[in-house]
């Protein structure tokens, strides 16, 4: 259902009152009109230049062939979002292109200018004196910037190194000592300490045996030992526990 | 015809034409009037639908730019704007499309949720507005914004196209959903 008083002619701007057909809106003078008519037909030549372009880029974009079969909606989305990314690809080109054009008419416009003028008193030539002596400045500080960045990297290149013997160095100690304490271990362990601990014991257990046995003898003999003081440091000898000793 | 096609007509000479979709008469009327009031040099014709299909016994001329206009306080106007998208060809979401949401200044009244009209913009590529259409000053704003976009669409703006305007318009908001 649509409603018709949608049809609504709208305010022209005042300058384009030329057109035929139409109330001149322009109370003013009439060589005014030949103006605002030139005005008028280079805007339209503007827009059905620039509506020719759309029809034209349509039929371009009609000739290419859409796929057919039905695509998953993933897909769809991956394609939809590929083609967006060229589009922006094509335009930032373009735009940078378009920069580089402009710089170069600018260059070329500066050129012819100079050449007209006297190029020692223009305001030109102050500007473009400022414009250099800035630059160098900022190449300099640039350079300076740049070079203490460096140093900065040599010391913390340097502490790395140190960093990294010290961590060696440290490890290399730890070896050491694991290597010790295994060592160590071993010895301890060997058969050959195990032997001699054996001996060992068996002696005492023999040297015990006949210490008792010399003791029960002096008793048994009845004798008085505490008065010989020879006797009685042979015989407190005896009674040393040789188990202590070890 | 059943189907509105962006380029079967010649378009007329320094004419712009825009057709307001939507279900709010008074609403759309006073967005015609904030538009016709605008300084363009253009001439420019409105016209206002309730709904597609549009009848094809009328003579109109050749349309540049769709407003589908939403209010979230009505699911009515959402679901009437859907069935109107069938009726529109696909190659006018080529730029010469756009959403217009309104009402969302009184949140309580909405009924229709934010998301929805988000997700249903992004599903078909076009620009979303949020107009509060009541309100005068913002009707005047967004009037003058469509204004601009028909001069675009309508090609009488040199070195921009509708399509130019469509991935310039395209804001950091509509890509967040297609990174989740």
């Amino acid at each position: 259902m649509e409603m018709q008083p949608g049809v609504q002619a709208a305010t022209e701007s005042p300058d384009s009152g030329g057109g035929e057909g139409r109330p001149p809106q322009v109370a003013g003078a009439q060589e005014a009109r030949p103006e605002d008519r030139l005005t008028l037909l280079l805007r339209l030549r503007a827009q059905t230049k620039q509506q020719l372009l759309e029809y034209k880029s349509m039929l371009d974009a009609s000739e290419e062939k859409t796929p057919e079969q039905i695509m998953q909606d993933k897909q769809i989305e991956a394609k939809i979002e590929d083609l967006e990314n060229e589009i922006e690809e094509v335009k930032t080109a373009f735009e940078i292109k378009r920069l580089a054009l402009h710089r170069m008419q600018l260059s070329a416009a500066l050129k012819k200018n100079l050449e007209k003028i006297n190029p020692q008193t223009s305001v030109l030539m102050d500007n473009m004196k400022h414009i250099l002596k800035l630059n160098k400045l900022i190449m300099k500080s640039q350079q300076e910037s740049w070079d203490l960045e460096e140093k900065l990297l040599d010391v913390r290149k340097k502490r790395l190194q140190l960093k990294q013997a010290s961590e060696s160095k440290l490890l290399e100690i730890q070896t050491e000592k694991n290597k010790q304490k295994d060592d160590l271990a071993i010895m301890e362990n060997s058969d050959k300490i195990k032997t001699v601990q054996q001996n060992l014991q068996t002696e005492i257990q023999v040297t015990t045996v006949i210490q008792h046995v010399f003791q029960n003898l002096i008793l048994g003999s009845k004798a008085n030992w505490a008065e010989d003081s020879a006797f009685k440091e042979i015989v407190l000898q005896l009674e040393k526990n040789l188990t202590m000793i070890k | 015809m059943s189907v509105l096609r962006p380029l079967d007509k010649q378009p007329g000479l320094n004419t712009a034409t825009i057709l307001l979709v939507g279900t709010e008469d008074a609403l759309l009327q006073q967005l015609a009037d904030s538009m016709l009031k605008e300084d363009c040099a253009s001439e420019l014709r409105v016209h206002l639908a309730r709904s597609l299909p549009l009848p094809s016994s009328v003579d109109r001329p050749r349309i540049d730019l769709i407003v589908f206009v939403v209010n979230l306080h009505s699911k009515y106007s959402l679901r009437n704007v859907e069935e109107s998208l069938r009726h529109v060809d696909a190659t006018f979401f080529l730029g010469k499309a756009a959403f217009l949401a309104t009402g969302a200044g009184r949140e309580s009244h909405c009924s229709v949720h934010r998301n929805t009209v988000v997700k249903l913009a992004h599903t078909y590529r076009s620009p979303l507005f949020f107009c509060d259409l009541e309100m005068e000053g913002f009707r005047a704003t967004m009037a003058q914004r469509l204004v601009r976009m028909l001069q675009i669409c309508a090609g009488h703006v040199p070195g921009v196209s509708a399509l130019n305007l469509l991935s310039l318009l395209r804001s950091s908001e509509t890509l967040a959903p297609e990174d989740l």
